[in-house]
Formats: structure tokens, C-alpha cells, sequence
């Protein structure tokens, strides 16, 4: 349930409608616009049935929400949530006018590699830098991440060249460790529904990087989402990597219509990965350009300066010369969606 | 005045500030951990009475009464709400432990 006040609403009578509104037992969100203000009620809705609520000072109108995820639903925020990562100025951020690229190696392999990828991606437009930590790997016998080094490895290369890092966590008991490191968490596909860690993510003051599991519906990503934000996490990123379908010519099947799907669905800013959901490196520029012209708000591309030798993913992964020659192709994809690359303008933050 | 002696004075003043937050940290902790125990007398008070422990009414007042506080202090008030909702889940909790305790 969403209530919609009027436009002259005063502040005594938002705390008396949530006042109402909480004595039953549920909770509420508050969404402030420039022109109007949105209430969302949180729990059993049933309960709401004794309360008047459409007769409450200030209450323009009330409507349900009958999709099962709220939070995250596009009917409870009055504008796109903007996520920033990272604490300095130029921090990236997603939702906004800009588009973020992340990009990195599938995993930190040393400071070196890591070093030499970072520059080649941010001299290419990237805004962020990814890296591997803890892999999930489909085979218990192949490389499994170096783990804490790599965390480590990460932060250095995070203080010498200015991108905040993204990475991803797999379990709970690495949730305050990664956390200490990194400026924003990935959730991985396969760790999509795994609504122990989900709840643990709500619990910590990082932006997330939530992907879509191999065989997740959108649905299913949304409640994810709704899992951290249910916990006090409102700072989601979604991602669409490719879901798994009858092709075999592809690792996995870009849903491009889960850009727009999603845009019409949530608030939430949403990124897509071409390099899993293609598989190789020569889908990786022609299905990030899609994903732009589609509306995404950024792109997380594998790039390895010597992907023949990456210890993972070695074939989807752009060497840097290919990764800048996809970016400067992407600029004008950007532009026709009204939208420029890298870091958001500064009084578009003055706005925001 | 130098560079190096401005330098010099920010951060004593810094150690200064930090020595003043922690105080104030003290005196937080303190004051949950009286604010706890009036909470946990209020539930054997509410027992006696045959009253409900949990009480949404009274915590939807509550949280009104300092969302309004923490706006006239200039505060913002949506963190300060979060921050009261724990604490008020906390004294839900600290009731209801007095009572498993009883039976």
C-alpha cells in the first residue's frame, strides 16, 4: 500500500498519518519528492483495514501495491534512487545522467596484473574497478581466488589510482572482512537466493551489486533486492549477466528486455554484464551496446591485460586494447540515449 | 601562522574532539542501558496489569513524539527514526526475555 499526499502537505501531518498507520504494527518508508511526498506501508496489510486512511489529513490517495516486492517496487519511490559508490570526490554513481563502466580482471591474480588493468581501464573511461576476491567456481579443482590477499591487493590499487572497487562476497562470514575493503558487494548469480547473506548485505553500510541468478525471473531478482532492503539496505544496484536458456552457441542469453522490464518495475539503477552472459570476448562490445541502447544506467566488463594466460575467464575477457576501442564506440550510444560516460556532472549532484 | 604549526594545532584539536566523542559515547551507552532496564520494569509492570507486551500504538507515539524532537533540534529525521526503531525493538526484546525468565 502507497499513500500519495497532497502537495502542500506539512510535516505534523506526515508524522500523524505514519503515526496511524504504525499502531497497527506495520511500518512505513518515506519518499520525498520536489512535488509530492510518498508514504509506503511495510507488513501485513490486512492489518491496515481499521484504519481510515484515506480520510487522514494531508492524504491525497492510497493505493495497493499488489506486486509482491515494495520497497523496491517503482510505485514506492517518487524518483530513480541514485546509488554512489565510494567516498572521494568522483565517486561513481548509477541511476543518474551518467553511465558507469566497471571493469577489471574476473579475479585479482596479483598487484601487478591488477595495477596495469586498472590504469588501461580508467585511461579507456572506466569509472570503477572490479576484481575478483572469492570465486565461485563451477569445478572445486580450479582456482578459487586468492582470497584475503586478494582484498588487500584490491584496496592498494583502490588508493593508488582513485577507483572504488567492487567485489564480490559469497558468504556470511565474509561479509565484515569484504566489507572493510571494498566500496560496494557483489552478490554472484549463483548466490542470488541465498537470503542468509541477502540479510546480512541489509545489515552493512555498502551500496550492493546484486546479479541475476542463472535461472532467476525478474520477479525473483526483485524480491532479492526487497530482501536487503528489508534488512536497511537501500543502496541496490541490479544486474542483468545472462540467463540460461536452450541456446548453446552462447554461455548464457542476455535478457535485454529485462532492461526495460526492470526500469518500469523498480527505482533501482540497472547495469548489465556482457562478458558472462556472452561467454566470449568478441559478444562482449556488440551486447554492451545493446544493453545502452536499451536504458541501462552502466555496464561490469571483464578486461585481463593477457587474457590467454588469466588463471579464470580468460575467454570473455577484453584486453585493454579491445576495451578501449569498445568504449569510444560506446559514447555514441550514450548520447543517443541522452546520457554521457563516466562521472555525473556536478550540479547534477546539487540536484540529486 | 606556518603551515606546520596550524598543522600542529588541528590536530590536537582533533584528539580533543575525538577524546569528547568518546565521552559522549559513555554517556549513550549509559543512557541505553537505563532506558533497558526501565523498559524491562515497564514489561513486568504491564504483566502485573494484564497488558500485552507488545504494544504498537505506544511505539508509533514514541517514534512520533522524537521524530519531532530530532526535526526542532535540526537533526535529520529519518536516520534518527532507524535509530529508535532499534532502540525500541530492543526494549521489545528485553521485555520478553524478563517473562521467559518467570516462566
Amino acid at each position: 500500500m502507497i499513500i500519495i499526499t497532497r502537495p502542500n502537505v506539512s510535516d505534523a501531518e506526515i508524522d500523524h498519518i505514519r503515526e496511524r498507520i504504525e499502531s497497527v504494527g506495520m511500518r512505513t518508508h518515506l519518499s520525498r519528492g520536489e512535488h509530492r511526498t510518498i508514504i509506503g506501508c511495510i507488513g501485513d496489510e490486512s492489518l491496515l483495514q481499521e484504519v481510515p486512511l484515506r480520510s487522514l489529513p494531508g492524504v491525497e490517495s492510497v493505493t495497493p501495491i499488489l506486486k509482491p516486492y515494495k520497497l523496491a517496487s517503482r510505485e514506492f519511490a517518487v524518483d530513480r534512487t541514485i546509488v554512489r559508490v565510494g567516498a572521494r570526490d568522483g565517486a561513481a554513481t548509477f541511476g543518474g545522467q551518467a553511465i558507469t563502466v566497471i571493469a577489471g580482471p574476473c579475479s585479482v591474480e596479483s598487484h601487478g596484473m591488477l595495477i596495469e588493468t586498472a590504469h588501461a581501464v580508467r585511461a579507456a573511461g572506466a569509472t570503477m574497478l572490479r576484481g575478483g576476491a572469492f570465486k565461485p567456481r563451477t569445478s572445486p579443482y580450479a582456482f578459487q581466488g586468492l582470497g584475503a590477499e586478494a582484498l588487500r591487493l584490491l584496496a592498494d590499487v583502490r588508493a593508488e589510482t582513485g577507483l572504488p572497487v567492487v567485489t564480490e562476497v559469497m558468504d556470511t562470514r565474509q561479509v565484515d572482512l569484504v566489507a572493510e575493503h571494498a566500496d560496494m558487494l557483489q552478490v554472484g548469480a549463483r548466490n542470488m537466493q541465498n537470503f542468509a547473506l541477502l540479510a546480512e548485505l541489509g545489515r552493512v553500510r555498502r551500496p550492493i551489486l546484486l546479479k541475476r541468478g542463472l535461472s532467476a525471473t525478474i520477479k525473483e531478482l526483485l524480491m532479492a533486492a526487497e530482501y536487503i532492503m528489508a534488512n536497511g539496505n537501500h543502496d541496490i544496484v541490479l544486474c542483468e549477466r545472462g540467463i540460461r536458456t536452450y541456446e548453446t552457441a552462447t554461455r548464457n542469453t542476455l535478457d535485454i528486455a529485462a532492461i526495460p522490464v526492470l526500469k518500469r518495475e523498480t527505482h533501482l539503477p540497472v547495469i548489465v554484464d556482457p562478458s558472462h552472459a556472452g561467454g566470449d570476448a568478441g559478444l562482449v562490445a556488440p551486447l554492451a551496446f545493446a544493453a545502452i541502447a536499451a536504458g541501462a544506467d552502466g555496464l561490469i566488463v571483464e578486461v585481463h591485460p593477457d587474457p590467454e594466460n588469466a588463471l579464470s575467464d580468460g575467454d570473455q575477457s577484453l584486453a585493454p586494447p579491445a576495451f578501449a576501442a569498445m568504449m569510444q564506440h560506446l559514447e555514441a550510444f550514450a548520447a543517443a540515449t541522452g546520457r554521457s560516460i563516466g562521472v555525473e556532472a556536478p550540479t547534477a549532484w546539487a540536484v540529486a | 601562522m606556518t603551515d606546520s604549526a596550524q598543522n600542529t594545532e588541528a590536530l590536537a584539536e582533533l584528539t580533543r574532539c575525538r577524546a569528547e566523542i568518546e565521552r559522549i559515547d559513555n554517556e549513550i551507552i549509559e543512557l541505553l542501558a537505563k532506558r533497558l532496564a526501565l523498559g524491562k520494569r515497564t514489561g513486568e509492570l504491564k504483566r502485573l496489569a494484564g497488558l500485552p507486551i507488545l504494544d504498537p500504538t505506544r511505539e508509533a507515539a514514541v517514534i512520533r513524539r522524537v521524530t519531532g524532537l530530532a526535526r526542532d533540534a535540526g537533526l535529520p529525521s529519518e536516520p534518527v527514526r532507524e535509530v529508535f526503531w532499534q532502540i525500541v525493538g530492543m526494549s521489545r526484546r528485553a521485555q520478553d526475555e524478563g517473562r521467559e525468565g518467570r516462566e
